[in-house]
């Protein structure tokens, strides 16, 4: 019987039970969801960033609803990566999560501000006077131009309109130009790869202008300049993804889940996957917690630590037994072949340069560059040969500069490594290699070994075309230095681990406090690993060794590891420096935007160090005497003077750059040239010789030489970046300030050699300070106009990062809010102004303009023996050879505007390019007339592509780079082929036809094109990673040996005892002695202040948001060990006082069992306008964490016209290190809030102030 | 249209040459239309005073620092209701649809939560209407008023003039809203109480509380969800942020 009739056929019952009476099915009424559901809702979702100085480059999804942003969440829409490699996202952290805040905030900078007094002057002026004139009147009147000057950072704006406050900057720009030359006007932005359109708006104006851009990456002390002088290259990373193929994974002096929080999963899967992880750092870091082993040696003795490993690898893989992998690797990719004059001092001897083709008879049959191609053994002809790759190749005959196993006569070699056997050397000498662990220092422990330690080493000797010439490999010297017994006998060398010499583990554990069995340990499973793996041991590192004086120590040690391993180069090893470089992956494309080098070249760079340390006056205060740092084998010859005058020596030799330039203006030479008959090049050398013409560096403190306008945007560099912030105060900006110590010549103490003495410094250099910003931070505060920019949800521009292959968009979710703008725009107003006002004095001008011997152009190998100074006569002044090159440019003041809206001519007619290679870019330029558009209104830039709006000025980026034009690349990559004579097109040919484009990355983050700017590869198969292309390219470094170079041979670099990587302690700043008795009958402790990358911002930037105050203490804290805390007397959250004769801070405190004894942390970087009481030593408000800091210059950081060590922007020069300073640190007894006297105006402004 | 408000509204706006001009017919408005007490009207007087006597450079920096710079005393409702929080957001779309509702579109720079704005928006409304509107933001004001009072500004007045209006402000909303830091503050155990680590809790609630909008919305919950199975299409309102304060 069929049961059809009395079961349900179409349904079942909702409320039956089911999985066994464990499931059941209700039907309450839903609508409560409703809420949540509309809490989501919302009109659309653009895709931005967050701008600035972030790596992360993370991509979000920014919520909008009735034209007002909501909220922001991860994008999760990166494309894919490849099976076996986790994808990239989730990417973001609270910092991003929380910018929405920013953009109605309270803190939000709506309106143009300016100070009252100074437009109060102004609108007086202008009754009567044309721009240009009324800012003559107000500036050349010392009593106005003080009215103003004197009170920044005590308030007193007002919001004025666009109109006017551009109109007075480009009036006080062209008063500028016109009275001493553009290049006193000057910008600082730093990381354009965050939002490169925003960077290039401003230094397209000042580009065009012929001001000065001033570089970043080596004021902010991220740049290590361990990397150019080792690969010729800034800095050149792994992505994050690479991370993951990493078998042995180190993490020394960076805290990826604090500091790179986007990628740190990758670091966790790597985990995951077996890695084994060491993390080294003085203080158990949220790193820390990763790691299979925790090293804590004591700060800033890394190098110290790196030394002694790299003592165990040798031994145990190079000389007790050759590793294959690591034996042949170091032939072909190293200089250790190459070879090395030892020349005779005190009774022994000292490596000198690296032997010359020149010094042989012939040359060697090199008919060019002979002084610039180093020599080695070769094992097959049992020669001397030339190697293919030097320097001296790349710059001469075409097809020779490449890593082949080849001599450049053809024939096939095989490099010579050692000459310890029998046989090999003609004898064995003593030579002295400096130690400098014996110095003396409060803070640091030393050993008492001698000044040099006198190591045997097996040498040969050299028939040159005069005389001859002992000679001992690199590779020889190198096994020396890590004081490596090998049986040649002598002291100063150690064949067991426990002999207390340097650089045995015993030693090290001396100076470092890490037990020697964990260094061996170490050592040898980094070696292990990578010999097995063919080279996947990472180390990454960052600002905790980056930011000492002797940084470049610390990373050579670790860089030496690497080499001697084989890890640079291959996916999974290598070097990973994280730190504030942030690559702008289409910087060729970029630059032409940027530099305005579609209308004139050469534009003008300045390394900011220098200039800050000469212009905040930071050098009228140094501690430091050159002899402090001086090598006791530096060669004869006279090396005396102070810092600054090595400074002001590189700039006179061409090294270094200079802003201003000459003390004449430059708008004048030109004229003066021409009515003198001459050419401005002839008339400037004469000049320069005979005297009659000045280079400004010799007197920074004369009024003609001071910089006159400043703009900052994207920026925070009086607060989170000025290192010696209360010098800036003083001299820079002429405010009140705290600066405690006493200058050279209050002291009586020596002065500079070749810098005039003022017996006054000048206080207030500069004229206007213009800061573009969407929060008022310290820098806005002591700005005379702050002008309110987008924030990041507000325009349209491109990031990229190192850190992963995509480049992906900022875009405007709603326009920008109150009456801000986009940086684009504002200075796209400002040139509007500027080009109107212009006529009052300014026309077409011809501006000489000076510019250092340059990395990677021909002009690289200008000086290539030894350093010669015109100015002593001993050489001929030649620009771009002996002196900086000189260069006339044409400006159009008038037409100002219309080239910084149109592509201009050179382009076209002269090409583009980029670490040395060029290219034509005519179908480009025509390509991209036809996306933009072009310019029909008449005048100079007629038929022209234009750049109107930030989306165009993306397009021409994305058109012109290699790295988003699927056809440039094969361009570039041909280019590079008539260098090396190899085929390296097949990187970029099966994506000839990709071209990305502003509306594509909108939609999705792209993946960039390999391009031979970079050294590694964007590919289906390998991740990136640096020196990718040097490896399995065989495209040499670009350095001296076309390799990566474990020797400095340059004078300089000898002189300082830096030839070879050594230990070198912190140097002694003298800033604390001086106040020690202002602590006096107080508890208090001296501790080394450390400033390292914090959780809760990303440096200022959400310092002042409330969300990521709430997460923290909510305000400036510095973190202390317990053991410290007791000796000062202080407990948790104690405010205290922390001074040196920079200056004084004053934040809580926070004590911690995970602080190192000895150190004070204090988080970069807190902003002086969020809860800071009054410091009892300045009577000023507290300070912030660069109060007590002063920048310090190193002489080895201004060589140049030396291959890789020629000065680029952003690439070489000397570097604002602070962490070798201490403070005293004490307990607050009164919090004072200042409210008071000095905010306040007028007598009646008691509300405001309070 | 109800001068008061827009009279008010003038005075908290950035000072400028027409606003200087037009002070003197400020006094005779609120008179004539008689909804601010006297006393409070004489309170005003120092201000308009101010306005009267003082260079508009000097009237306009002290407004900067006051209003565009120190946070306690934005003029911005939500920095003050919802803060840091993610409904601010939302907020603002709710009381912009509200001005939309009246056939009002904004067409200055400024946000929809802008006091002066908001207050020109009552303007237009019914006094009865007005009035109620004007009490939801009423501890904003009332704080934001003994903030001014305590700093001694003649910025008070008005703020106490549109206390008065709003009728009391709910005592322990303001409370919690004046224990938030001061930007300038002096009162330096107000500051360790907000420095103190206790559990993260953002807008303005105590701590205790947890999210203000969460618990309103748990009770709108409980309060509109019909009994099983009689579900009725009323409409749910929005959880507009200000109603939410």
């Amino acid at each position: 019987m069929s049961h059809l009739l009395d079961r349900l056929n179409f349904f079942s019952k909702t409320k039956a039970p089911y999985a066994d009476g464990h499931g059941i099915t209700t039907s309450e009424d839903r609508r409560w969801e409703d809420g949540y559901r509309k809490r989501w809702q919302h009109d659309k979702i653009v895709r931005s960033t967050h701008g600035v100085n972030c790596t992360g480059s993370c991509s979000w999804k920014v919520y909008v609803k009735g034209g007002i942003v909501t909220w922001e969440t991860q994008q999760t829409d990166y494309p894919r990566t490849r099976p076996d490699l986790p994808n990239h996202e989730p990417r973001g952290c609270s910092r991003g999560a929380s910018y929405s805040w920013y953009i109605y905030s309270a803190n939000r900078v709506k309106y143009p501000l300016i100070r009252s007094r100074l437009v109060r002057l102004w609108r007086k002026a202008r009754e009567t006077m044309e721009p240009v004139a009324a800012w003559k009147s107000i500036v050349e009147d010392q009593a106005k131009r003080d009215s103003y000057t004197k009170i920044r950072g005590h308030g007193g704006f007002i919001r004025a309109a666009w109109d006017e406050v551009t109109e007075i900057i480009a009036a006080s720009n062209a008063y500028t130009a016109k009275k001493y030359g553009p290049d006193r006007v000057i910008g600082f932005s730093p990381i354009p790869a965050m939002s490169m359109v925003s960077y290039a708006a401003g230094s397209r104006y000042l580009s065009l202008l012929g001001g000065t851009c001033m570089s970043f990456y080596d004021w902010y002390c991220d740049l290590p300049p361990a990397s150019p002088m080792t690969w010729g290259e800034q800095t050149d990373v792994p992505e994050s993804a690479d991370w993951y193929n990493a078998g042995f994974l180190m993490l020394w002096g960076s805290n990826v889940p604090q500091t790179r929080t986007p990628d740190a999963h990758f670091y966790t899967e790597a985990r995951y996957r077996g890695a084994k992880s060491v993390v080294v750092s003085p203080d158990y870091s949220e790193a820390a917690k990763f790691s299979d082993m925790w090293l804590h040696p004591k700060q800033g003795t890394d190098a110290a630590l790196a030394m002694a490993m790299g003592h165990v690898i040798l031994r145990e893989y190079h000389l007790d037994r050759q590793a294959e992998y690591f034996e042949e690797y170091a032939r072909k990719y190293s200089d250790m072949p190459m070879l090395v004059r030892l020349v005779e001092k005190d009774g022994h001897f000292i490596p000198e340069r690296l032997l010359r083709a020149s010094e042989f008879k012939d040359n060697l049959g090199e008919k060019e560059n002979a002084e610039w191609k180093t020599v080695a053994f070769d094992e097959l002809s049992e020669k001397i040969v030339v190697p293919n790759g030097t320097i001296g190749s790349r710059w001469s005959e075409k097809g020779k500069w490449n890593l082949e196993e080849k001599e450049t006569d053809g024939n096939d070699t095989k490099l010579k490594l050692t000459n310890i056997l029998d046989g090999d050397h003609d004898t064995v000498v003593d030579v002295a290699f400096p130690y400098f662990g014996n110095r003396e220092h409060d803070y640091f422990k030393g050993t008492d070994h001698p000044d040099t330690l006198i190591r045997r080493v097996p040498a040969r000797n050299v028939k040159l075309a005069k005389g001859g010439v002992l000679v001992a490999s690199v590779y020889d010297l190198f096994m020396a230095n890590y004081g490596l017994d090998r049986g040649l006998g002598g002291e100063n060398i150690a064949s067991d681990y426990s002999e207390n010499e340097p650089y045995t583990p015993a030693w090290a554990e001396q100076i470092t406090g890490t037990p020697a069995d964990q260094i061996i340990t170490v050592a040898r499973e980094f070696a292990d690993n990578a010999e097995k793996t063919n080279g996947k041991s990472m180390v990454i590192l960052g600002a905790g060794l980056n930011h000492w004086y002797h940084m470049d120590m610390n990373y050579r040690g670790i860089i030496n590891l690497l080499i001697m391993c084989g890890c640079i180069g291959q996916s999974g090893g290598g070097w990973s420096h994280y730190v504030g470089q942030e690559k702008l992956r289409p910087q060729t494309g970029w630059q032409p935007l940027a530099f305005a080098l579609d209308w004139a070249r050469p534009p003008r760079h300045q390394n900011s160090t220098s200039f800050f340390y000469a212009h905040s006056d930071q050098w009228r205060y140094e501690t430091l005497d050159v002899d402090e740092i001086l090598s006791p084998t530096a060669p004869e010859g006279e090396m005396s003077g102070s810092l600054i005058d090595f400074n002001v020596r590189a700039e006179r030799m061409g090294w270094l750059p200079s802003a201003p330039q000459l003390k004449t203006n430059p708008l004048e030479v030109a004229k003066a040239a021409r009515d003198a008959g001459k050419e401005p090049k002839d008339y400037v050398v004469d000049g320069l010789k005979s005297g009659d013409l000045k280079l400004s560096c010799h007197d920074p403190d004369d009024p003609a030489n001071w910089p006159r306008n400043m703009f900052v945007w994207r920026s925070n560099i009086l607060g989170s970046s000025g290192k010696g912030h209360e010098y800036f105060l003083k001299h820079l900006l002429g405010t009140e300030h705290g600066v405690q110590g006493k200058d050279l010549g209050e002291m009586g103490h020596k002065k500079p050699e070749d810098v005039v003495w003022h017996d006054e410094a000048p206080e207030g250099k500069l004229d206007l300070v213009v800061t573009l910003d969407f929060r008022m931070s310290t820098t806005c505060v002591y700005s005379d106009i702050v002008l309110p920019t987008a924030t990041w949800y507000e325009k349209n521009d491109l990031n990229t990062s190192d850190m992963h292959p995509f480049i992906h968009p900022l875009s405007a979710a709603v326009d920008p809010v109150w009456e801000s703008k986009s940086d684009w725009e504002i200075y796209k107003a400002i040139a509007k102004k500027f080009s109107e006002i212009a006529p009052e004095v300014l026309g077409e001008e011809e501006d000489v303009v000076m510019t250092p011997i340059l990395h990677d152009t021909p002009g690289e190998i200008a000086q290539p023996m030894d350093v010669q100074d015109w100015k002593t006569g001993d050489v001929e002044p030649i620009p771009g050879k002996t002196m900086a090159q000189i260069s006339v440019v044409k400006r159009d003041y008038p037409n100002l505007y219309k080239r910084f809206t149109a592509l201009g001519p050179l382009m076209e007619n002269v090409g583009n390019g980029g670490k040395g290679i060029a290219w034509k870019t005519k179908e480009e330029v025509e390509h991209l007339k036809e996306l933009n558009g072009v310019v029909t209104e008449e005048g100079p830039t007629k038929g022209m592509a234009k750049i109107e709006s930030d989306i165009d000025a993306t397009e021409v980026i994305l058109m012109l780079a290699p790295e988003t034009n699927g056809e440039v690349a094969v361009k570039a990559w041909e280019a590079l082929e008539e260098f090396t004579g190899r085929e390296h097109a097949h990187l970029a040919l099966p994506k000839e036809d990709e071209k990305i484009r502003y509306r594509d990355v909108v939609a999705q983050p792209r993946k960039i094109i390999s391009s031979p700017t970079w050294s590694g590869i964007e590919s289906e198969k390998v991740c990136y990673n640096a020196g990718y292309t040097n490896v399995h390219e065989l495209i040499p470094w670009r350095t001296l040996t076309g390799r990566q170079q474990l020797y400095q041979d340059h004078l300089w670099m000898r002189a300082f005892g830096e030839g070879f990587c050594v230990y070198r302690p912190p140097i002694d700043t003298k800033a604390v002695k001086p106040m020690l008795d202002r602590a006096e009958g107080q508890e208090h402790v001296v501790l080394n202040f450390i400033t390292p990358h914090q959780k809760w911002g990303i440096h200022s930037t959400y310092t002042d948001n409330l969300l990521m105050l709430t997460l923290s203490r909510g305000g400036p804290i510095v973190w202390m060990s317990e053991v410290d805390a007791v000796k000062a007397g202080l407990v948790d959250n104690d405010w205290v006082e922390a001074f040196n004769s920079n200056g004084a801070l004053v934040a809580r405190v926070v004590v911690s069992q995970r602080m190192k004894e000895g150190t004070l942390f204090m988080y970069h970087a807190q902003e002086k306008i969020v809860n800071v009481p009054g410091s009892p030593i300045t009577g000023q408000r507290g300070g912030i964490h660069n109060s007590v800091t002063r920048a310090i210059l190193k002489p080895t950081h201004m060589i140049g016209g030396y291959a890789q060590q020629s000065y680029g922007f952003n690439y070489y020069g000397t570097v604002g290190s602070n962490r070798d300073e201490f403070v005293i640190v004490r307990k607050l007894a009164d919090v004072d809030w200042l409210d008071g006297e000095k905010d306040r105006l007028h007598p009646d402004d008691m509300e405001a102030a309070e | 249209m109800m001068k008061t408000f827009k009279v008010l509204a003038a005075l908290l706006t950035y000072p400028t040459v027409e606003i200087k001009e037009a002070v003197e017919d400020f006094l005779p408005a609120l008179k004539e239309e008689g909804l601010v007490p006297a006393p409070f009207q004489k309170r005003l007087q120092a201000l308009i005073t101010e306005y009267r006597e003082r260079d508009l450079l000097d009237l306009q920096e002290r407004y900067v620092l006051l209003f565009d710079r120190t946070r306690s005393l934005s003029l911005h409702l939500f920095e003050h209701v919802h803060g840091e929080s993610r409904d601010r957001g939302q907020a603002m779309v709710d009381l912009k649809a509200m001005y939309e509702d009246k056939g009002l579109t904004i067409s200055s720079t400024e946000l929809p939560d802008f006091l002066p704005l908001f207050l020109e928006y009552l303007s237009i409304l019914s006094q009865t209407e007005a009035l109620e509107l004007l009490g939801e933001p009423a501890h904003v004001i009332a704080a934001i008023g003994e903030r001014l009072i305590k700093r001694g500004s003649s910025y008070a007045a008005v703020l106490e003039a549109l206390g008065h209006l709003s009728g009391p402000a709910d005592e322990k909303v303001k409370e919690a809203l004046l224990k938030e830091p001061d930007d300038d503050p002096e009162d330096l155990e107000a500051l360790d109480a907000a420095w103190e680590a206790e559990q993260v809790s953002f807008g303005p609630g105590t701590p205790d509380e947890g999210c203000p909008k969460a618990s309103d919305m748990l009770s709108k919950m409980l309060t509109d969800i019909p009994p099983q199975g009689e579900a009725k299409p009323e409409e749910t309102t929005s959880n507009g942020g200000t109603k939410n304060g």
